[in-house]
């Protein structure tokens, strides 16, 4: 059934001829196209009859109308032809039968006059008297445009949007506009440009798609049914929108630095999450240290005070014996434990000599290091020697910070 | 005789099916037709279907009254500023007079765009010559377009029996140098834009910081004080305590806490005593013999 097909057009249909032909054979009387086939058959039927008699009439000579059911020659003549039409009608009725798909409609031209739609299903029109053009109405045709363009305050964008539709007026489609594809396009380039054009770059780019989206498919729409191009939009995506390839970085740029931002923010808070607590705990080491103290100065002071107590019952009952064994006891623990050096000040009390550097952090301590000093911590002649001549230079202030035992 | 007769219904038939060609046409739904005797115009706007003429003499002209798009080449346009902008712009037409059309253009749609064409782009660039570039871009594109159409519209049905459905302004471009100026310009605002989010990051961090240390000096602090307060009570009462063993016998309770003084004091190893023999510690020292103490 291709020359049923939409666009194809009666007058480049190699049928079409035949076709104003057969209707010319059928009944030249047809203008008005109100006329069904039924009328069309009965025009023919006439017309063969007409034919019949006439060339019967000539062929049975002298036979008069009675010709037409006398002789095998009159016969003959009459039956080539009209065999060949009801041969001819048949392929012709055969030839009118179309199915229509479901997702289809079918837009009838009568001798190219719109007549109607017809639905889904088998239908028979009469060929090369209609003409039916198949529009897919169910199918979603999509659209996908990238474009760049300027936006409200003169910055440039880049945004690639789709299009879905529908045909939902056949007729239109079919009959109103020539090349409905390109009007699409064209009307949704200009309806895009139209609300980028009155938005701003940074709602481009960020919050403002949605309504990017339903703005471009109200203005759309409305084009689109101003051309009467029969088309229904389903949906409008702003697919992506960008900016323009030569700032691309610098774009890309504002949102790592809006991470780095974020980053730095969140290292400042693990500083502060990692610093509290440990101040915290610090914090309370130190007042624990506070309770600590107290508690064991207290806990000293008691136990002293016992212990004290004790020995000043025995204390009571023999005092000075008492004094003397606590304070040799004392002496002897005191001396255990301390290098000691005997210097009988009162003979030659102008040069004395000490071993200075021996005590930690000593201030006569010049020239000495570990190396001046022996193993136990005996003092190495040589360094008695240096003392000896650093001390003569000092003069005796060197001894302020030795502790000098006495009574 | 019969292949005569036979001939002749074929001969006929022919004849007929000739009439019927030159007679007969069909005008399609998206068409509209005139037709012509000699040239003239007879009959105005034939609707579609079946119709008949006389042969020979009559001839038929039809012309497709869908509508039409008619893309525009891109032109540059100033504003009123004297600002450059390349436009890019289509136009929706429909024949809407045939006969108009027909004595405009021969029927020749070429013809008809050359004509509508030269119309759209100056009507246009009277309009960009109106506005500046904020009005053209956002606040009155579709002013822009209206008085265009209109007066397109009544002039070309006038002229050319052609309606202008619609003229639409696709693109609105800057010219290339421009653009790479805006580009640069744009660049530069996301720089600062960046610059500002980094040290906006920074100023937040430090704040976070200092609070922080703040609140950690704050709270050794507060510890410390804890601490001291809490020593000082310590020694308070250690304080107490000796005082009450002092009042029992203060004499000995000096000595005795002497003797435990020295013991706690020489306790380090580094310690040296520098000791004179005579004194009373090491009175044996010098001779066994039994002494009076003081």
């Amino acid at each position: 059934m291709a020359w049923n097909e939409p666009g194809g057009g009666n007058q480049h249909d190699p049928w079409s001829g035949g076709g104003r032909r057969g209707g010319g054979n059928g009944g030249g009387g047809n203008r008005g196209g109100n006329q069904g086939p039924p009328d069309l058959d009965e025009a023919l039927k006439k017309f063969q009859d007409k034919l019949n008699n006439m060339l019967g009439g000539r062929g049975g000579k002298g036979g008069g109308r009675g010709g037409k059911g006398g002789g095998g020659r009159p016969r003959n003549t009459f039956a080539l032809p009209g065999l060949l039409l009801i041969i001819a009608l048949g392929i012709w009725g055969a030839m009118g039968f179309y199915l229509v798909d479901q997702a289809e409609r079918g837009v009838v031209l009568r001798f190219g006059e719109y007549q109607t739609v017809v639905g889904p299903g088998l239908h028979w029109n009469p060929p090369l008297i209609d003409d039916v053009r198949m529009v897919n109405v169910t199918r979603v045709r999509s659209l996908t445009q990238t474009q760049s363009m300027l936006t409200r305050d003169e910055n440039i964008v880049e945004v690639e949007i789709s299009a879905q539709y529908q045909v939902n007026d056949p007729r239109d489609f079919v009959l109103n506009v020539r090349n409905p594809q390109l009007s699409i396009e064209n009307a949704l380039d200009s309806a895009l440009r139209h609300v980028v054009g009155g938005t701003d770059m940074i709602e481009i780019l960020t919050s403002g798609r949605e309504i990017l989206g339903s703005s471009v498919a109200s203005r759309l729409q409305t084009y689109l049914d101003s051309y009467g191009t029969g088309i229904r939009l389903q949906t409008i995506n702003i697919e992506s929108t960008s900016a323009p390839a030569p700032v691309i970085d610098a774009f890309d740029d504002v949102i790592r630095a809006r991470e780095d931002r974020q980053r730095t923010i969140n290292e400042g808070m693990a500083y502060a999450n990692a610093i509290i607590p440990a101040a915290q705990g610090q914090a309370q080491r130190l007042v624990e240290q506070g309770q600590g103290y107290r508690e064991s100065v207290v806990a000293e002071a008691q136990g002293q005070v016992n212990r004290f107590n004790a020995l000043l019952a025995q204390y009571r009952n023999a005092p000075e014996i008492m004094r003397e064994r606590l304070y040799l006891d004392a002496m002897a623990d005191v001396f255990a434990r301390t290098p000691k050096v005997l210097v009988d000040v009162r003979e030659d009390a102008p040069l004395m000599y000490l071993p200075l550097d021996q005590r930690p952090g000593g201030a006569g301590g010049e020239g000495s290091g570990e190396a001046d000093r022996g193993e136990d911590g005996e003092l190495d002649p040589r360094v008695l020697e240096r003392l000896r001549s650093a001390s003569s230079s000092q003069g005796g202030s060197n001894t302020g910070g030795i502790r000098r035992e006495g009574r | 005789m019969v292949n005569n007769r036979s001939l002749i219904i074929v001969g006929g038939l022919a004849a007929v099916a000739w009439l019927a060609s030159n007679s007969l046409y069909v005008v399609d739904e998206t068409e509209r037709a005139v037709k012509l005797r000699f040239g003239e115009v007879i009959e105005e706007n034939i609707q579609p279907g079946l119709h008949f003429k006389v042969p020979i003499t009559q001839t038929v002209r039809k012309f497709d009254t869908r509508v039409l798009t008619l893309d525009t080449d891109t032109s540059r346009y100033l504003t009123l500023e004297q600002k450059a902008v390349i436009v890019d712009s289509y136009v929706k037409w429909q024949v809407v007079n045939p006969t108009r059309y027909y004595e405009a253009t021969a029927g020749d749609e070429t013809m008809a765009i050359r004509l509508i064409q030269p119309r759209v782009d100056e009507s246009l660039r009277n309009e960009f010559g109106r506005l500046d570039l904020q009005q053209i871009i956002a606040e009155r594109r579709d002013d822009l377009m209206i008085r265009p159409t209109q007066e397109l519209d009544s002039l070309m049905r006038e002229e050319l029996g052609v309606s202008i459905l619609d003229v639409r302004v696709k693109r609105i471009d800057l010219p290339d140098d421009v653009s790479t100026a805006v580009f640069d310009r744009m660049r530069s605002e996301r720089e600062r834009e960046a610059r500002e989010w980094r040290a906006q990051g920074q100023e937040e961090s430090e704040r976070i910081r200092a609070n922080a240390d703040r609140r950690r000096q704050v709270l050794l602090a507060q510890a410390t004080e804890r601490a001291e307060t809490l020593r000082g009570e310590g020694d308070a009462e250690a304080a107490a305590i000796f005082s009450e063993a002092y009042g029992q016998n203060p004499e000995f309770f000096t000595f005795w806490r002497s003797l435990n003084a020295y013991r706690a004091s020489f306790d380090g190893e580094r310690d040296m005593l520098v000791l004179d023999p005579t004194s009373d510690f090491f009175r044996y020292l010098r001779s066994p013999e039994v002494q009076n103490g003081e």
